[in-house]
């Protein structure tokens, strides 16, 4: 069966669902699109899956692509911070060369 | 008279105010818990948060001068915030850069014990090949020393590392020759079923510290932890005694692992804590790796009935403090050290960086390097996902650089992480990637699904009410805040 | 209480009558080429010649004729104290005597200046804007004459930092002069602000020197207020920081009052979390003198009132794993909890007990009162244990 899931480009990354309908590949096939600011997801999936399930993994994927899209915002952000605390725990292994 | 002014003339003459950097998270209904840049917490009633970031918080108002004196905002009257700040947050950091302080040597798999919860796959006593080899001690020994940690803590594991008792013996040995300069502290995790006088003998010459398996009172703990004879409790409560009487009650101490059979018992086993005249207990939650999964064993069990064991616990440690018992909750403890204090216990679940491999890292009995215990147990069950390198075919920077730790460590960076970058709790919980992993195959997870967060949230948010309600348990947290 | 200063009669003054620092003896034939730094104490006028002074005790015997050939003054009653090895200031011109320093006493202090950039509601020596400096010159001299075994040496004000390099200049020399002795050095902190004066001084490295910084509060605008100095508790921090960067010993004081009470907990949390590194913190009883009575009705609470507050604000010190000390209260107004932290604080000059005390089975123990409280102001719950 095939169902579509579209997300706003305004509010999501490409990056970010991309990212999640990976998660899913072993549910579903995707094939992913842009039109019209919206980023439209069209799942091929195997008819085994009852309605309940397929609407169960929709529910899911909407979560992962808040989760992934928060996720690449956040580690753009913080990468300052992150990359001083990180620098800062091999400061005296050796390991890491003199700037 | 005259010559003296008055308190208003000190305050500042604008009601602004600057903030500086917090964060805040519901505690109840009605109240909110705010932390500053390092990790100082204020329980705010919730209708003072939208004033406070609106810019609207009266300085009459007694939380405004609480909050301008915990470092939340400044004001004309004072400009020293900020240099404060920075030394409490390098504080919090310092001992990052001591770098890898905890280094595990599994000097053999073996073991006389069937524990149902055992992280490690049993192997039988004759099956020699499950020994760490004196090639591979060695070179591991060569890299917990090259650590630039000014203190190295060496913990003997297994199996049962009693089985392999020469190359203890032999590892202690060698450390001390070429600690050059180093403070070191040995411990052997051990179920103390075979222990004898020499073995002692050699733990007060070397000062080697002793820690042992007590599940609980006697039926509790057998049935947990089966052994030939069907005799652990017998065996370990007998080594204890033993085992003070060579090196001081001080230098041995017990770990407690929680199964579905002890979630109706944890009064029965705090007072065999108690009986047993041990001073701290480690209320643990089943990990979720390796052989316990095999067995179900955490599936029997959720995050929700473990909280309402560790709180019913708590509650009885508290109670028993009360009647002028001594006994402290080491998970508590350890929160607390985060809550009240610069100082950062070095415990690796609770660590942003999380602290596998750069706190802590463990050389298993077939000379491969791992990040942490816990993914050595699920090495065992095929998982090698956090296998960082051999002890003898790798050297320190390919082990201690390998994207096995470098990706798990950037990825779970919690700071980074979606809710837990705008937690209020966030400087005292940690990066648990291995857990996640092991349940999600994912270092960061979904927190609102994860178990680590919620199990984390329930307890900061106990241990800050009990806090907030009981004068008397708020000068204890403070004594076990010290502790560490 | 011990009255260290006062006019002296002279019986006979010399010309070369001395103002100077002299050190009391009792032996009448020191050698002839050191007696002019002593001052010869005696209860009848000696007929030997050399010293700075004769000091003659009072007593009911009229003094003999003829007198010698010396400057002789007798000495008030007040002086009977007065024992050898102590040293005194004598002021020819004024006649006037000042005990500087005390031989059996573990409360030597020396006055620096009593000039202060602070003006505290409970200041007790008020500050007086005079040009004093003759007493750092004369305390330069001083350092000199005390005896190298002297544990303890004090130095007060006002604000000794007033003085700039000439302070360190004096710390420097009395660790020269006084390489065992330890100092104790009160300031209010604000000059240290100044990074490099905090590590010229830092430089003195001098082997056992804590300055002693009082910090009245968290809240920067109840600090200053307290010590009527806008901006105050800023410097005061700032200097506290720069003393430790430079390796100096650090001692946080509280005085313990109606405008220190409420935020006590608080303050000492402060302190726990802001600046562990300090190495003792003593939590102070109020003395009755200079400006404390002037402002006693902002001031007074009665320790009796506050001894929950005192004993959790010592429970949160000593969790930290700081040093603390209560100076000045009396052992029946502090909870039992706090009887480890007590010490017998107050200068022994000025250290006295009530008339209940008499039987008191603790008396020995506890460090009784100021003169200045038994005089005017002092818990209503004093009871002796029995």
């Amino acid at each position: 069966m095939k169902v579509d899931v579209t997300f706003d480009s305004a509010a999501f990354s490409l990056d970010a669902v991309k990212t999640a309908c990976y998660k899913f590949l072993d549910r579903f096939t995707p094939d992913i699109e842009l039109c019209e600011g919206k980023i439209i997801c069209h799942l091929s999936i195997d008819d085994k899956f009852s309605e309940a399930a397929v609407n169960a993994n929709v529910d899911d994927l909407k979560k992962e692509v808040l989760d992934q899209d928060l996720r690449l915002k956040l580690k753009a952000e913080t990468e300052p911070i992150r990359n001083l605390i990180l620098a800062h725990a091999f400061s005296k292994t050796g390991l890491i060369a003199d700037e | 008279m005259s010559d003296f002014r008055q308190i208003e003339f000190y305050k500042p003459n604008s009601h602004k105010y600057q903030l500086l950097p917090f964060r805040f998270t519901k505690l109840d209904d009605q109240s909110y818990v705010v932390t500053n840049l390092a990790g100082e917490f204020v329980v705010l009633p919730k209708e003072l948060i939208p004033r406070l970031i609106n810019h609207n918080l009266s300085d009459d108002n007694s939380f405004y001068v609480e909050l301008r004196a915990r470092h939340f905002l400044v004001d004309q009257s004072t400009a020293i915030a900020r240099d404060l700040l920075a030394i409490k947050l390098r504080s919090r950091y310092d001992r990052l850069a001591d770098f890898t302080s905890l280094h595990m040597f599994v000097v053999t798999l073996r073991c006389e014990h069937s524990c149902h919860y055992c992280q490690v796959s049993r192997k039988s006593a004759d099956k020699l090949q499950f020994d760490m080899s004196l090639a591979d001690a060695d070179a591991a020994l060569g890299l917990a020393l090259r650590s630039p940690s000014p203190a190295i803590k060496i913990e003997f594991q297994g199996g049962e590392p009693l089985l392999n008792f020469g190359l203890i013996q032999h590892i202690v040995r060698e450390a001390k020759r070429h600690g050059a300069g180093k403070r070191l502290a040995f411990v052997i995790a051990t179920n103390l079923a075979l222990v004898d006088r020499e073995m002692l003998a050699f733990c007060y010459e070397h000062d080697i510290n002793i820690s042992t398996s007590l599940d609980g009172p006697r039926d509790l703990h057998n049935a947990n932890r089966p052994r030939p004879g069907n005799d652990s409790y017998e065996k370990t409560i007998a080594g204890i005694r033993m085992a003070r009487e060579f090196l001081g009650k001080d230098k041995v101490s017990a770990l407690m692992t929680t199964t579905e059979a002890s979630l109706d018992r944890i009064k029965d086993i705090v007072d065999e804590y108690v009986s047993q005249d041990f001073a701290v207990i480690f209320l643990r939650p089943l990990s979720p790796h390796g052989f316990a999964i095999k067995t179900k064993a955490y599936m029997r069990y959720n995050t929700d009935r473990w909280l309402d064991f560790y709180r019913e616990g708590l509650e009885y440690i508290i109670a028993l403090n009360k009647q002028g018992i001594a006994l402290t909750e080491f998970y508590a403890s350890t929160i607390l050290a985060k809550m009240f204090t610069s100082r950062d216990p070095g415990f690796v679940d609770l660590m942003s960086p999380s602290g596998i491999g750069i706190a802590a890292v463990i050389y298993n009995y077939d000379g491969y390097v791992y990040a942490s215990d816990e993914s050595r147990m699920m090495a065992e069950v095929g998982d090698q996902h956090f296998q960082l390198g051999h002890v003898r075919h790798n050297s320190y920077g390919d082990i201690f650089l390998s994207p096995k730790l470098i990706e798990p460590l950037e990825d779970s960076f919690a700071y980074s992480n979606p809710m837990c970058h705008d937690c209020a709790f966030e400087p005292y919980c940690g990066a648990d990637p291995v857990f996640h992993w092991a349940l999600y195959k994912d270092h960061v997870g979904r927190k609102p699904e994860s178990e680590f967060c919620r199990r984390n949230m329930a307890i900061f948010r106990h241990l800050i009410t009990l806090m907030e309600s009981d004068p008397f348990v708020r000068r204890l947290f403070l004594k076990w805040a010290n502790k560490c | 209480m011990l009255k260290l200063s006062g006019r002296i009669d002279p019986i006979r003054q010399r010309e070369d009558a001395r103002t100077a620092l002299l050190t009391i003896t009792t032996d009448p034939s020191l050698p002839v080429g050191i007696r002019d730094r002593f001052a010869l104490l005696t209860d009848q006028p000696r007929d030997v010649t050399g010293y700075g002074a004769q000091l003659v005790s009072n007593s009911l015997e009229p003094i003999e004729s003829p007198l010698p050939d010396a400057t002789i003054y007798q000495l008030p009653n007040h002086f009977n104290y007065l024992k050898s090895g102590d040293i005194v200031y004598i002021d020819a011109s004024r006649q006037f005597l000042n005990t500087l320093f005390r031989k059996g006493s573990h409360h030597n202090s020396i006055l620096l200046t009593e000039q202060c950039n602070s003006y505290c509601l409970m200041c007790s020596q008020p500050p007086k804007k005079i040009d004093d400096s003759y007493l750092l010159r004369r305390a330069l001299e001083l350092i000199k004459l005390i005896p190298k075994d002297a544990q303890r040496l004090g130095f007060t004000g006002g604000e000794p930092t007033l003085y700039g390099d000439s302070l360190i200049e004096l710390i420097k020399q009395t660790k020269l002069q006084l390489p065992c002795t330890s100092v104790d050095l009160l300031s209010n902190g604000r000059r240290f602000k100044d990074k490099e004066f905090a590590r010229r001084f830092g430089a003195i490295k001098h082997p056992d020197c804590t300055i002693a910084v009082p910090v009245y509060s968290d809240d920067p605008v109840r600090h200053d207020y307290v010590v009527q100095a806008l901006g105050a508790f800023d410097e005061t921090i700032q200097g506290i920081l720069n003393l430790k960067r430079f390796g100096q010993k650090v001692e946080i004081r509280i005085v313990l009052h109606r405008q220190t009470i409420d935020r006590l907990v608080q303050t000492c949390e402060f302190i726990c979390r802001n600046l562990l590194f300090v190495d003792h913190v003593a939590l102070m009883g109020l003395e009755i003198t200079g400006f404390t009575r002037a402002n006693l009705d902002l001031l007074w609470i009665d320790p009796y009132d506050y001894k929950d507050t005192l004993s959790e604000a010592v429970h949160i010190l000593t969790s930290y794993g700081l040093n603390t000390s209560v100076y000045n209260h009396q052992l029946c107004v502090v909870n039992r909890d706090v009887e480890g932290s007590c010490c017998k604080s107050i200068s022994d000059w000025k250290n006295e007990y009530l008339e209940s005390c008499a039987s008191c089975t603790r008396k020995c123990e506890c460090g009784g009162f100021f003169s200045s409280s038994k005089l005017y102001k002092h818990s209503s719950h004093i009871t002796p244990f029995v």
